[in-house]
């Protein structure tokens, strides 16, 4: 693979995302001041239930808003860097996919890194900053943890992304279902562990958000180990060979209709 | 204003989403997810019982569960497309038709908001089936027929709320007005009620949230329903909502007029 001619995409179409952003100013205002307004009431409602969360699972209200930060991380890693799944319905509907089809250019880093989301960066700048200065005073054994679980969980970001594109191509409905992944996600912006064994359950084996959210909030704070560490890695790599074996299926399956 | 063309408007409507099914079907599947992400949250906070912000877990899975039948009727709209009709000049259609630009949509929506609710029913039914949730049931009918005027009643100041964001795209067509229709969802999706009880927020903060239009979607109905408002509190509250309806509805209709005498039929 040809790293240089990926990463000049990436710029090219980055800076042409980070034009539009600009020369409409005042709507990425309101975009940038929803998504803050949405993080910090949240953190709002955090503190409101501190309380009660600490009774059930036993987290402190820093320990609670760690493991949101880390959500949030995550979450916005996905939407700032796979924006572009967003649009890719249109593409599938009007044929348009053709064009990335014959280009030179993976058609996947195509489809998930044609649009880079600058108004999510404002966001991610203050978690990450906000996060630093809780895990600075970590031991590095648990920075190291965090590191490894977090590159799974990137990997595992990446597959659900897929997965999405995938079932895009086969099903034409992109929309609702990368909208059920955030709909699902918003489920581990609380630890797990306050859920019953069968919800949990389902959160780390059949849809696997809770090793992309919580898994890596649980590595900061020495609570994840070894054994689950090693599960995370490998049941990541099986996701995402999983999930582009499915997208060389749709591919077959795309009918290039409309165009 | 005859009736019947939006009849066939609101019918047509209702065909349409099933033009779409595995469209329709995703959307119910979210809707199902989100209120099981809200449903378990609060399960999990009282997994060991007792009380918690003067709500017990009867109380609070009730209140949980009757905001999705609310949401589905209240929030549940496609008259949100106005703005984007307005930004592409699309709106031209309609004014040269004989027709009401807002008993179009409202004819539309309801179609919609009858689909929603006849669904969100079922839905709710396999979801007791499986999750067995102990839940308040309301037997006073006038508490009843209080929380069904209620929800007509929020019903309608959603309506004209989300009119009057749809018709700043008049002066603001930027990504078909979507900025603040994102900014008014955010706030509407915090302070309507819908993840959690507005009167479980610090008293300060609740006295001001309280009187705003969003408390009125889902937050006053469930607590009318739940009988935590009594009568006088429960005439005073629909008395507002009936206020908050006739205020809404004339400032959209001032905006209305006003956002189509700037109006560019951009796009056509």
């Amino acid at each position: 693979m040809n790293w240089k001619k990926y990463l000049i995409f990436w710029f090219k179409t980055s800076g042409l995302s980070f034009q539009a952003v600009i020369s409409t100013r005042g709507a990425s205002a309101i975009f940038i001041a929803g998504k803050l307004i949405r993080f910090f009431f949240f953190i709002w409602f955090l503190i409101i239930l501190e309380d009660r969360i600490e009774k059930v699972a036993g987290y402190t209200l820093s320990q609670l808003i760690l493991f949101f930060l880390v959500f949030n991380v995550f979450d916005l890693f996905g939407q700032l860097f796979f924006r572009g799944i967003y649009w890719f319905r249109e593409d599938v509907v009007s044929g348009n996919f053709d064009f990335n089809l014959i280009k030179p250019i993976n058609p996947l880093v195509q489809i998930l890194t044609v649009h880079t989301d600058f108004l999510d960066l404002p966001l991610f700048f203050i978690v990450i900053a906000v996060l630093g200065k809780y895990i600075v005073a970590l031991p590095l054994i648990n920075l190291f943890a965090f590191a490894v679980v977090s590159i799974s969980g990137i990997i595992l970001v990446t597959a659900f992304h897929i997965f999405v594109a995938a079932l895009g191509v086969i099903t034409t409905e992109v929309d609702h279902t990368i909208m059920i992944y955030r709909d699902l996600t918003t489920m581990a912006r609380f630890p797990i562990d306050i859920y019953t064994d069968a919800i949990r359950a389902i959160l780390t084996f059949v849809i696997p958000i809770a090793l992309v959210f919580t898994f890596p909030a649980k590595a900061l704070l020495a609570l994840l180990s070894l054994k689950w560490i090693l599960f995370s890695i490998i049941f990541s790599l099986v996701i995402f060979w999983l999930s582009l074996k499915l997208w060389h299926y749709a591919l077959t399956q795309y009918s290039s209709a409309s165009s | 204003m005859r009736l019947k063309k939006y009849i066939a408007i609101a019918k047509i409507s209702w065909m349409d989403s099933f033009v779409y099914r595995l469209n329709f079907i995703m959307w119910r599947v979210r809707s199902v997810l989100q209120l099981l992400a809200v449903y378990f949250l609060w399960v999990a906070i009282f997994k060991r019982g007792g009380t918690a912000f003067g709500y017990d877990q009867p109380m609070i899975l009730t209140y949980i569960l009757g905001t999705s039948i609310l949401r589905s009727f209240v929030l549940g709209s496609r008259s949100v497309d106005a703005a984007s009709e307005i930004a592409k000049g699309d709106l031209n259609n309609y004014l040269v038709k004989p027709v009401n630009y807002f008993a179009n949509w409202l004819s539309r929506d309801l179609a919609d908001k009858a689909l929603n609710l006849i669904f969100v029913i079922g839905e709710l039914i396999v979801l007791f089936y499986l999750l067995k949730p102990t839940v308040f049931i309301q037997n006073q009918p006038m508490q009843v027929l209080a929380f069904t005027i209620a929800g007509i009643l929020a019903m309608l100041i959603y309506f004209f709320l989300s009119f009057l964001v749809s018709s700043v795209t008049f002066w603001y067509v930027e990504y078909s007005g979507w900025p603040l229709r994102f900014l008014s969802m955010v706030i509407i999706e915090f302070f309507s009620g819908g993840l959690f009880p507005l009167d479980i927020l610090p008293p300060a903060a609740y006295n001001v949230v309280r009187l705003l239009p969003p408390a009125y979607f889902l937050f006053y109905p469930m607590q009318i329903y739940l009988g935590r408002l009594n009568a006088q509190q429960t005439a005073g509250t629909l008395a507002i909502m009936v206020v908050w309806v006739l205020i809404l509805a004339e400032l959209s209709q001032f905006v209305w007029r006003k956002g189509l005498k700037v109006y560019g039929a951009y796009g056509r």
